[in-house]
């Protein structure tokens, strides 16, 4: 069970070598295409993953283990989902069902957050550690479903419909939850944090 | 269409404290190629089992159905059955404050007793939960639910039994996880540094 992962050089023309002797070689080099193309892939979804992990989360650790998770799942399913026409798609709806079971499991033993402090009052610049942390919190406030919706929609920039696909509900229900989470962010940000519509 | 909205969020995540993507891929590939040969494993079983069925009924003959056995049984769990780490947890050799040690799927009720006394008998325990097969199991159905395939290729005694300890000093855990290392029946030993209210073990 100590496999070592071959190194992703082979590219994928590769894969079918005739002969008799070929066989096992021509297995080997299809693996090592097909784990270059993975590669490929988690270094280009990774970061954004891995964030968008972060603001359903609050926990770099968590998100870090989730996404890892994430992709761990898409491996598995690669040979059937690699030619699938949105990949990201695919791996964001992994990321949220893990992210939705995960805080499913952990309600029953859910920690008071903090008192919210009372800023904004204008004195929090963009940017700052306050409001940098006012906002994740604040998300951390709404459901997981609209945050869900939130962080896809605006962290992500995802379409309306793009979204509706990703969590499997209706563009409606999306819409419904982006207004009804954007006012509530307002409610718990102040009118300070601007959001236009 | 809502550039404010966007630079906010891009802000929220400028903590990020990074990572290395090379190192997440060939994670997935490994934990992940274990998961595909363990279907593979399955799916070749069920094939057999299959074969045995028609012939059964083809010939008339009455067999009594034998439980066909992977050939070569995986020495180590595959990481996809491992419980996910609890949140806040990191992995750490040294300095951890949970430890889960995960036992073999051969270990005997001797050996799973032997390893429960040292651990009620160690000062360095502070907290001490044991992980059965069905709880382990139940929570592992959760979390791959989305893959029922796979699910249904795995039974309860496919997962590991755990010993789940939180340390009373976390310097003390090198030489505890090697200690415990080395008892027979114990398969891996997983230190990790947890906040306080993490489960006990730093896994779920």
């Amino acid at each position: 069970m100590t496999e070592t992962v071959t190194s992703p050089r082979v590219a994928d023309d590769t894969t079918r070598t005739g002969g008799p002797a070929g066989w096992g070689a021509g297995r080997r080099r299809a693996r090592a295409a097909r784990d270059a193309e993975f590669t490929a892939f988690v270094e280009s979804a990774a970061t954004r993953l891995r964030r968008s992990a972060y603001l359903m989360t609050r926990d770099w650790h968590l998100a870090q283990d989730l996404t890892q998770h994430t992709f761990t799942k898409m491996y598995t399913a690669w040979d059937r989902i690699r030619t699938g026409p949105n990949l990201e798609g695919y791996s964001r709806r992994v990321l949220m069902n893990l992210v939705f079971d995960q805080q499913k499991r952990r309600s029953g033993s859910e920690i008071v957050l903090a008192e919210m402090p009372d800023q904004p009052d204008g004195t929090a610049a963009a940017g700052s550690p306050e409001l940098r942390l006012a906002l994740v919190d604040a998300l951390a406030r709404l459901s997981v479903e609209d945050r869900a919706v939130l962080v896809l929609r605006h962290a992500e920039d995802h379409s309306v419909d793009t979204v509706s696909t990703i969590l499997g509900v209706s563009v409606s229900v999306v819409k419904m939850r982006n207004a009804r989470a954007l006012a509530r962010l307002r409610t718990l940000l102040g009118e300070d944090f601007r959001l236009t519509e | 269409m809502d550039a404010n909205l966007r630079e906010h969020f891009d802000q929220a995540v400028s903590d990020d404290p990074g990572f290395d993507p090379g190192e997440m891929a060939h994670a997935a590939i490994a934990r992940g190629g274990r998961v595909r040969r363990r279907r593979r494993q399955m799916a070749a079983v069920g094939a057999a089992a299959g074969v045995v069925l028609v012939l059964g009924v083809a010939g008339g003959v009455n067999l009594r159905s034998q439980p066909a056995q992977p050939s070569d049984q995986p020495t180590t769990v595959a990481a996809a059955m491992m419980p996910l780490a609890s949140p806040g947890c990191s992995l750490k050799a040294a300095g951890a404050t949970d430890v889960a040690i995960f036992l073999t799927s051969e270990v005997t009720q001797a050996q799973r007793a032997a390893i429960l006394a040292a651990l009620q008998g160690d000062s360095r325990v502070e907290q001490l939960v044991f992980e059965d097969r069905q709880s382990a199991y139940e929570k592992f159905r959760e979390l791959w639910k989305d893959s029922p395939d796979f699910v249904a290729a795995v039974s309860p005694k496919d997962l590991p039994e755990s010993f789940r300890v939180r340390l009373a000093d976390a310097s003390t855990s090198p030489a505890f996880v090697a200690k415990y290392q080395e008892q027979t029946g114990v398969q891996d030993v997983v230190g990790r540094r947890c906040p306080q209210n993490a489960a006990v073990g730093g896994v779920q």
